[in-house]
């Protein structure tokens, strides 16, 4: 586990204008691309598929609901030292209180994410109960089951109410507006990513989170001065499976739709692969390792249409076999990242980092 | 830029001119970047050519029998596009993996509507993702012409925006149970149903045990996952109930683990798979001694096996693109003639089709005559059901060739 | 039929077990939980393609060019991808073998395609009928293979010097290294054994079965496996491979298709919650 995250315990410094106005071009931006997306135009002009790399809303959407996955997986796993392949089976809870709540009971949608959010602290706290009595691998391992109990929970469930088809969910609505667009879906899922980023961060810089990083990294330091690390563990499940439960609701209302399959064990692999690619510990890598893994595949995608009628292993590799090239790449990524930069894009920034300031203040 | 200068000032407009030195060099960047935009038309129509939709599996376990029908769809635009296009335009097929995942169908379908926008999508090879996204098409602008696999989902109730090009379920049910019955002289027939779990596999029982249910028997089943790789269980089943014949629902794996490991316990079964699993890939996995119990029932005609007119032609369209071996496949002559509907279609819009124009020509009804690749079918405003008449095919492996028993008419009393 | 079921699941649970006992001989000797085992099997079918469908070599040579393959494919995976993450925390070296099993899947399709391909092998396919009950012969060479396989390793482990000095190194590697021993040598020809059994069992259930990159996740299946057999016990892990056939051949006939992975799962569960080092393993105790 990397010894840095991105939590600095620097005393804080005098924030300067110029950082505001960076954060005020940042949220203009930020407002100004779905706009782009969705019109395809930039001032007015438009602009070619391939020069917008391919991306439209439904990519950056689903983008932000797989942040929330991926930092509540970093609190987790990076921060708290609780190696977890289960995140699915949180995401699957969510979908299926949000059909309960939702579909069958008719809640209004901020309920139903509510309702989310606590059966997912509850079944994460079921799920972190193995941590009291093993450790390590065998804690793994629990994860592992507990994902495939889940789902066959989440399965039984869909073909009792539902049917093979899929469990269906109403439209959502915050109170009189309808998110029936996929600009009205960014505006409310940004500021929430933005929410629960700042809520993680600031619960890392307590004096909570601070003795959560130390558990992880010596748990028996921690234990010796008087923190009960079972309690802290089942918290930090606690906390971060209904950030989960809630995105797995948010998924389901997004997609209209949710079966059994979408919650496979890829899909809980999916969000190590981004924590790891971001870096782990570091939140800042966590929406990184998102936004790659998740517009990556479709700007490869889009180069690929670009080659066309070409022949041969160009055919092959492009054409044919789209998606098995994106998966090679992001597999290749993962194993270079591992052997070479274990500390992901957040640790290779921070390495930049360094040597920029070092060549600064030699200079 | 840590700690405060001297001359507060002198540094505010400092860094108020290197940001905007920053903002002038990216406002070039994006205007020389938009000189090479391009006009991108709504509806996929431009001057020279018209853009089409596909979304089917490129990839993953059910791209066995997908990707064929995409190329027999892109050879019948190429045969078109080379005699000259649609009234002067070229037909430009835009083919999106469905990928068998909720995600990617999502994503998939959004850039045809408005990324790379189409004028109508064909395929929807998934039926997952057709009930997901049947109450956007419905309501949207994009029609699907010809799909792959129905569903009752996007085909009920009838929708001018949805047409079916595959044989319905309903059909390939009745047609096989009653040719088998018949063929078999079974007074109470007890039936099998062996289908993956996925919506279609479920109508296609619900539809078999219809079918029987008129000849006083019964019907179980058992299903498997798409992925299965291990059928032990299910051919434990068969073997315990001992129906009279068996009918397969699922993907080129489904039919060859069943027969196989029918095979493998000795057990002798009749057997006929929906008109998906009756491609040459199936026949060549089970072998000679595999495929003497196994046939399937099909609207279209495998490329080869007869020499009507629309048969000839296209086999010499696919020798001619070099598709080795893809004409005997029926879901390539799907594909086919599909691409015959589409075209067909869009060439009555006259110069300037549009999408909302393409509905509006279709909803008034149509007929598609394949000349002898499949019987000729009508859509009108309130059936869009597609190809509605079918016929047993095999597969004799000493001559290599598809063989099919009795001839279309023949079946119309099944599905009447 | 009852008989029917529990001779099949003990079949298919012979071939578990012989996967299982290639990933418990890895993990013993380099403590990594392999979670690309589920790939190699699937390796191993190909590899049976390649040689016999595509070289066209008589099949006892294409026999061993397959075991060949698969243990070269485990020096290699050890010498770049193993040994350079040694002493890394768990997670990295988890993910690594996760994201191995993604490239090699994503590489098998591109090479052989997305659909499986049938294996034609002179393995007997017929069958023995005795009364009500029918044996497929093919179940029955399978099982006597693995059965033959793990005897094999076996008797190699107890009685070769090489074997005697794999199990030291596994016990202490401090000790090896002090007596010379080449520790390194030792891994690479544990991860050697590791894939050629689970090609060994890919053989097999591309056989019965199709050779597809589905049948990763039967070959996962030795995860559970080894796991409720005890994760250090060479034993166990067949005895765990034996257990997890035949009850999930029962689950799927006489529960539910379905239920057959979550039966096994819950399984797992419950060991893991009640006696962790598994049935033949032994408590590890804790170093501070």
């Amino acid at each position: 586990m990397t010894k840095h995250s991105s939590v600095s315990l620097k005393p804080a410094q005098p924030v300067s204008w110029q950082r505001w106005v960076w954060v005020a071009l940042a949220v203009v931006l930020l407002c100004y691309l779905p706009i782009v997306l969705t019109d395809r135009a930039i001032f007015g002009v438009r602009l070619s598929n391939m020069q917008l790399l391919n991306i439209g809303m439904s990519q950056v959407n689903l983008m932000l609901i797989a942040m929330l996955g991926a930092l509540s997986l970093n609190y987790l796993t990076g921060c708290a030292g609780l190696i977890s392949i289960g995140h699915a089976a949180f995401y699957a809870t969510g979908a299926m209180t949000a059909a309960i709540t939702g579909t069958q009971w008719g809640w209004p949608f901020p309920l139903v994410l509510a309702a989310a959010g606590l059966a997912g602290a509850l079944v994460g706290t079921l799920a972190g109960l193995p941590s009291l009595r093993v450790r390590g691998l065998y804690f793994v391992l629990s994860t592992l089951a507990v994902h495939y109990v889940v789902v066959y929970v989440f399965l039984e469930y869909q073909f009792k109410f539902f049917d093979v088809v899929g469990v269906p969910y109403n439209a959502a609505s915050i109170g009189p507006i309808a998110l029936n667009t996929p600009i009205r879906w960014y505006f409310f899922l940004l500021p929430l990513v933005a929410l629960v980023y700042w809520g993680l961060s600031n619960t890392l810089k307590s004096r909570e989170g601070r003795v959560m990083m130390a558990m992880r990294d010596h748990e028996l330091a921690t234990t010796s001065v008087g923190v009960d690390v079972r309690i802290l563990r089942l918290k930090a499940f606690a906390f971060s499976s209904s950030i989960a439960a809630m995105a797995g609701a948010l998924y389901a209302y997004f997609m209209s739709n949710a079966t059994s399959e979408a919650f496979g064990i890829n899909f809980a692999i999916q969000f190590i692969a981004m924590i790891i690619i971001g870096g782990m510990g570091s939140l800042g890598g966590a929406l990184v390792g998102a936004a790659l893994w998740l517009l990556l595949p479709s700007i490869i995608s889009g180069f690929a249409t670009q080659a066309g009628d070409a022949t041969g292993i160009v055919r092959l590799l492009l054409v044919e076999h789209k998606a098995q090239l994106v998966q090679m790449i992001f597999g290749v990524l993962i194993i270079v990242l591992l052997i070479f930069a274990p500390g992901g894009i957040a640790g290779i920034g921070h390495k930049l980092r360094h040597r920029w300031s070092a060549g600064k203040d030699a200079s | 830029m840590k700690t405060f200068s001297r001359n507060p000032g002198a540094s505010v407009l400092h860094s108020l001119l290197s940001h905007a030195r920053l903002a002038a060099i990216a406002g070039v960047g994006l205007t020389a970047a938009s000189g090479m935009a391009q006009e991108v038309p709504e509806d996929g129509v431009y001057k020279d050519r018209i853009d089409w939709g596909i979304l089917m599996d490129l990839s993953g376990p059910t791209s066995a029998s997908q990707a064929p029908w995409v190329k027999g769809f892109q050879d019948y635009m190429r045969k078109i596009n080379e005699a000259g296009g649609i009234n002067g335009r070229k037909v430009n097929v835009l083919a999106e993996d469905n990928r068998f995942n909720a995600a990617t169908d999502k994503i998939a379908y959004e850039k045809l509507v408005s990324q790379t926008p189409v004028i109508a999508i064909s395929g929807m090879g998934s039926s997952a993702s057709q009930v997901a996204l049947a109450p956007t098409i419905k309501a949207g602008k994009v029609p699907i012409v010809g799909t792959y696999t129905p569903t009752k989902a996007l085909s009920e109730p009838v929708s001018p925006m949805v047409y079916n090009g595959f044989c319905g379920y309903k059909q390939m049910a009745q047609a096989g149970i009653g040719f088998y019955v018949d063929q078999l002289k079974l007074k109470a027939p007890k039936v099998m149903t062996v289908a993956i779990e996925t919506a279609g596999g479920k109508e296609y029982h619900d539809f078999v045990a219809e079918a029987v249910a008129k000849y006083g028997g019964t019907a179980t089943s058992v299903t498997m996952k798409v992925t299965a790789v291990d059928v032990t269980p299910q051919v434990q089943e068969i073997m315990a109930q001992k129906p009279d014949f068996i009918t397969i629902y699922g993907v080129n794996n489904t039919a060859v683990l069943t027969m196989k490991a029918l095979a493998q316990f000795g057990v002798k079964m009749p057997a006929f798979g929906i008109t998906y699993l009756g491609s040459p890939a199936v026949y060549q996995a089970l072998g000679a001694q595999g495929s003497a119990d196994y046939n399937f029932i099909s609207c279209f005609t495998p490329g080869g096996s007869d020499q009507s007119t629309g048969n000839r032609e296209m086999s010499a369209a696919a020798d001619k693109f070099g598709r080795v071996g893809l004409k005997e496949d029926i879901n390539y002559v799907s594909g086919w003639v599909t691409g015959q509907m589409a075209a067909e279609s869009l060439a009555k819009l006259g110069n300037s089709p549009t999408r909302a124009k393409l509905v509006e020509s279709m909803a008034k009804g149509f007929t598609v005559d394949s000349k002898g690749l499949a019987a000729p079918f009508s859509y009108t405003p309130d059936n869009h059901n597609g190809p509605t008449v079918l016929k047993m095919f095999g597969y004799d492996h000493a001559t290599s060739k598809f063989k099919h028993f009795g001839d279309y008419s023949d079946y119309a009393k099944y599905t009447k | 039929m009852l008989a029917q079921v529990l001779f099949s699941g003990l079949a298919l649970g012979s071939i578990y077990g012989l996967v299982a006992l290639g990933f418990a001989v890895v993990f013993k000797a380099t403590e990594v939980f392999n979670f690309a085992q589920g790939m190699f099997v699937v390796c191993g079918a190909y590899l049976a393609i390649t040689g016999i469908s595509l070289l066209n070599l008589p099949f006892p040579l294409a026999m061993l060019s397959m075991v060949l393959a698969a243990a070269l494919l485990g020096v290699l995976i050890h010498m770049f991808l193993i040994q350079p993450v040694a002493g890394q925390p768990m997670l990295v070296v988890i993910m690594l073998t996760i994201a191995l099993s993604i490239v090699l899947r994503a590489a098998i399709e591109i090479i052989f395609g997305s659909q499986g391909r049938t294996l034609n092998t002179p393995l007997p396919s017929g069958v023995f009928k005795i009364g009500e009950l029918r044996i497929s012969q093919l179940h029955l060479t399978a099982a006597l293979v693995s059965w033959g396989c793990m005897a094999a390793f076996g008797a190699f482990f107890r009685f070769t010097s090489v074997g005697l000095l794999m199990r030291a190194t596994a016990d202490s590697h401090e000790a090896a290294v002090v007596s010379g021993v080449n520790v390194n040598m030792m891994n690479r020809l544990a991860w050697a054994i590791g894939v050629v059994l689970a090609a060994v069992g890919g053989l097999f259930l591309g056989q019965l079965q199709i050779a597809s990159t589905e049948l990763e996740t039967i070959g996962l299946l030795a995860l559970p496996a080894v796991v409720i057999g005890g994760m250090q016990s060479i034993p166990g892990a067949i005895v765990g491979g034996l257990l997890v056939g035949v009850i999930e051949q029962l689950a799927a006939s006489y529960i539910s298709p379905k239920s057959s992975d979550i039966v096994i799962y819950a399984l797992l569960l419950l060991i893991l919650m009640v006696r962790p080092w598994g049935l033949f393993g032994q408590r590890e105790l804790g170093r501070v």
